[in-house]
């Protein structure tokens, strides 16, 4: 009789593994069989395209590859999302590290009011800024340029970097800076020099996500830089891709052009995960 | 904490410090105050908007008169010359308390002289930039000698600035008394940190909010050189108004009951002709419960509108609720322990990597109506559908494959937020528990749910806000077709130039988030600290 529990046991525990497995097959197929697709499509000839559906292309081919990258506008818009992306994510984490340490570290009159502020921006629609933001950056001098992206980008990356970075630095031990300020250091040096370094990791997956959100941006792009084709990004680009010759949509092209920015992009994000996970539940979720 | 003093090591010289440099440096803050009204009343006086509202003549390009109030708040708005008056006066009190030598007072002129120089530094920046720009477009050689004409006074000024900021920083002990306590460098610390923070944010949040606000009440059109005119609330009357009317069902003229058409739904009469002709227009009926032939007839002046926040409220509830239950199954598995945890927490990424924009023209491809679309190869071969599905272009599919779309993005990341949660729970409350015989689902609603509550409500409250403001999504998958609340403000303000009216949209919006964000805060009692 005990050896019979025994055996239960272990053929519940069997079908719990074989359950769990199932599960996380049934994960791992529902996130990446899209990106798949996507990829497989990308070496698919034109033709191929109006035929009933193939798991494999059956003639693969290069030559998607080829006209994307002979297309002046998409290499031109890798350029400029690269430099707005990086542009965006090193504005918005020297502003906001400082913001975050005032709002995380220090005791001063209005902090609480100033979270909510910086809260409250994370809530409007982007939509419902931009007919002023186009004023402005018409004034600034900017329209069609990556500067109208970067002078605007800070609208919806900065809440969230300060936001995260703050629940960063509250986590931080407040030993650390009593110590600092008994040893004689100015409040600015215990931020530079004692706070700053530990929240490195943090700073990486904050500016990491900035990038990430930057790269990925559209509304704006695709109003600010309307004018100019030389100044457009990787999403508005690839939103109006037309193809080497105007005809029906070149959906291969789009998918070869689509894995050429997102590849990277997968990249990145694979490599840095664990930081990326630990940056947005940081935001997300406090305790 | 400690709260001692910044001893002064010059201590000695105070007795014999002389008060001029506190009278320079104080009065020069004055003056700077005094400077920024009569710049800005100056501006406001020529600036050409404000002119013409003021000089108006009827004419054919201006039938009507401008009004002077709008043309102030379009150019300057409420924030800027607040700004300017709080400024000024913290300027001018600030440089007296300098004048009569106190050390608090100079730290704070020490800041705002830093500012200042900063600020001086980016205008002239901005004026070379701007001036190198014109020349460029206009194909002609920069004009040295003017650039340097018109950058010349600023660079003085920040050069004068600039110098009196440097000299408070190495001298403000020895010209100024008072004691300088932590909790005050603490708070000249913060500000100075969230200086450039707040002047983002006012310059391009703040500043086009307004803007988008005060255009609510015009009939401006957008990126137009037309003079706006107020119109009032006119624009939120047509967008709100909203009446119901009861009608009866179209009878058929051979079975005497209600017509039907060939989907199973019923025909309705249509509202009264004057109400057609008052611009209603009938976006739903709701049969009325019990009495059969009788409907109510939702109607509103702008159809568009409210089907637009009625497809936005179909779409946040069901990709929210969605994404909530797949992204909890989601974060168990990931939560329990198997070989490979790592990677598949990477995996779940990836979705949220791809750029909305990417994913919408990915499932477009997805989702193509012939057999083409390998949803439709995949559940034919499975033999779930008989007969390849038009997802994109049925509008009755439309919504459901926009749905699945969002969930596809949005359920991993969710899964990521509450596996962080879930982490967070002991595992020997679940070992407890197992010994004490709980069952799983036990467990699951004892332990975890509870536990899991503030992961869960941040989540939600998360969610709620972004799916309730969706746009990249619809303006991608279904243009005109299918309108969201923030591609029906982008059509309005875009295609339709009409500024005054999407700005109404816009206010509405913003005021409709903000009444969801407050109820989930409260109800889910999110600790916003």
């Amino acid at each position: 009789m005990f050896e019979n529990i025994l055996t239960n046991e272990r053929l519940l525990k069997n079908i719990q593994r074989i359950l769990l497995y199932a599960a996380v097959i049934f994960i791992a197929i529902y996130a990446l069989f899209p990106f798949y697709w996507a990829f497989a499509t990308s070496f698919k000839t034109e033709s191929e395209m109006f035929e009933s559906a193939t798991y494999l292309p059956r003639n693969p081919t290069l030559k998607n590859y080829e006209y994307v990258f002979r297309d002046s506008t998409f290499i031109n818009s890798l350029r400029n999302s690269a430099i707005v992306s990086s542009s965006t994510a090193a504005l918005a984490l020297v502003v906001g590290s400082f913001a975050a340490y005032a709002l995380g570290r220090l005791r001063f009159k209005g902090r609480v009011i100033l979270l909510y502020v910086v809260l409250s921006m994370t809530m409007f629609p982007a939509i419902s800024i931009l007919s002023g933001l186009y004023t402005i950056v018409r004034e600034l001098g900017f329209f069609g340029t990556p500067l109208s992206l970067i002078a605007t980008y800070p609208v919806f990356i900065l809440p969230f970097t300060v936001w995260v970075l703050t629940s960063f630095f509250r986590g931080l031990p407040a030993e650390i800076e009593q110590a600092a300020i008994v040893d004689g250091a100015t409040p600015f040096q215990t931020f530079r020099l004692i706070l700053l370094p530990l929240t490195a990791p943090a700073l990486v997956t904050t500016g990491l996500l900035a990038f990430v959100l930057s790269w990925n941006e559209y509304l704006f792009a695709l109003n600010f830089t309307a004018t100019n084709p030389d100044a457009k990004t990787v999403p508005v680009a690839i939103a109006q891709f037309t193809g080497q010759v105007a005809r029906q949509e070149p959906i291969a092209e789009i998918m070869a052009a689509a894995m050429i920015v997102t590849i990277p992009l997968v990249v990145l994000v694979l490599i840095f995960q664990n930081r990326i996970v630990e940056g947005l539940t940081a935001g997300a979720v406090k305790g | 904490m400690s709260l001692s003093s910044h001893t002064d090591p010059t201590a000695h010289q105070k007795a014999k410090r002389s008060p001029i440099p506190a009278y320079l440096v104080g009065g020069l803050l004055i003056l700077i105050g005094i400077m920024a009204v009569v710049g800005f009343v100056i501006s406001v006086s020529q600036d050409d908007g404000i002119q013409l509202a003021l000089n108006w003549t009827a004419s054919e390009e201006y039938p009507e008169q401008p009004s002077v109030l709008l043309a102030f708040l379009a150019q300057f708005g409420i924030v800027l010359p607040l700004l300017v008056a709080y400024l000024s006066i913290f300027f001018i009190s600030i440089g007296a308390q300098v004048l009569g030598g106190s050390l608090r007072a100079a730290h704070w002129a020490q800041v705002a002289y830093m500012w200042l120089t900063i600020g001086m530094g980016i205008t002239i920046l901005l004026t070379i930039y701007n001036t190198i720009r014109v020349a460029n477009e206009d194909g002609v050689a920069v004009d040295v000698g003017a650039l340097l004409g018109s950058i010349v006074l600023p660079f003085l000024a920040m050069i004068i600035v600039g110098g009196v900021w440097w000299w408070l920083s190495n001298h403000i002990g020895m010209y100024f008394e008072g004691e300088d306590l932590l909790i005050a460098r603490e708070t000249r610390l913060a500000w100075n940190l969230l200086i450039p923070t707040l002047a983002i944010f006012i310059l391009v949040a703040a500043r086009p909010l307004e803007q988008t606000f005060i255009r609510s009440l015009t009939d401006k059109r957008f990126a137009g050189r037309g003079v706006p005119q107020f119109v009032g609330l006119d624009n939120y009357a047509n967008l709100l108004t909203v009446r119901l009317d009861t009608v009866g069902c179209r009878l058929d003229d051979d079975t005497g009951d209600c017509s039907v058409r060939d989907n199973g739904s019923i025909r309705w009469e249509s509202i009264d002709r004057e109400l057609l002709q008052e611009g209603y227009r009938t976006i739903s009926n709701i049969p009325v419960p019990f009495s059969a032939g009788q409907s109510i007839a939702v109607s509103g002046r702008d159809d568009d509108f409210v089907s637009a926040v009625n497809t936005t409220l179909i779409f946040t509830v069901f990709s929210v609720s969605l994404e909530l239950l797949i992204g909890l199954f989601m974060a168990m598995v990931v939560n329990s322990n198997f070989r490979g945890r790592g990677i598949m927490r990477a995996v779940m990424l990836v979705p949220w990597a791809i750029p909305t924009v990417i994913s919408a023209r990915l499932w477009e491809l997805i989702l193509k109506d012939t057999s083409a679309g390998i949803l439709n190869k995949v559940l034919l071969d499975l033999h779930i559908i008989g007969a390849p599905q038009a997802w994109l272009s049925e509008p009755s599919l439309q919504l459901p494959a926009g749905i699945i779309v969002d969930v596809w993005k949005t359920a991993p990341f969710m899964a990521l937020l509450l596996l962080a949660g879930l982490q967070t729970i002991p595992s020997d409350l679940y070992e407890a528990a197992a010994v004490d015989g709980a069952s799983p689902v036990r467990r699951f609603f004892s332990i975890t749910l509870p536990l899991l509550r503030p992961a869960l409500a941040i989540a939600l409250v998360f969610r709620t806000l972004d799916a309730l403001r969706v746009f990249d999504l619809f303006n991608v998958l279904f243009g005109r077709q299918q309108l969201s609340m923030a591609t029906y403000n982008f059509e309005t303000l875009v295609s339709n130039q009409q500024d005054g009216y999407a700005s109404a949209i816009s206010v509405i919006i913003f005021i409709f988030i903000s009444i969801f964000a407050f109820i989930y805060v409260r109800m889910l009692k999110v600790e916003t600290d």
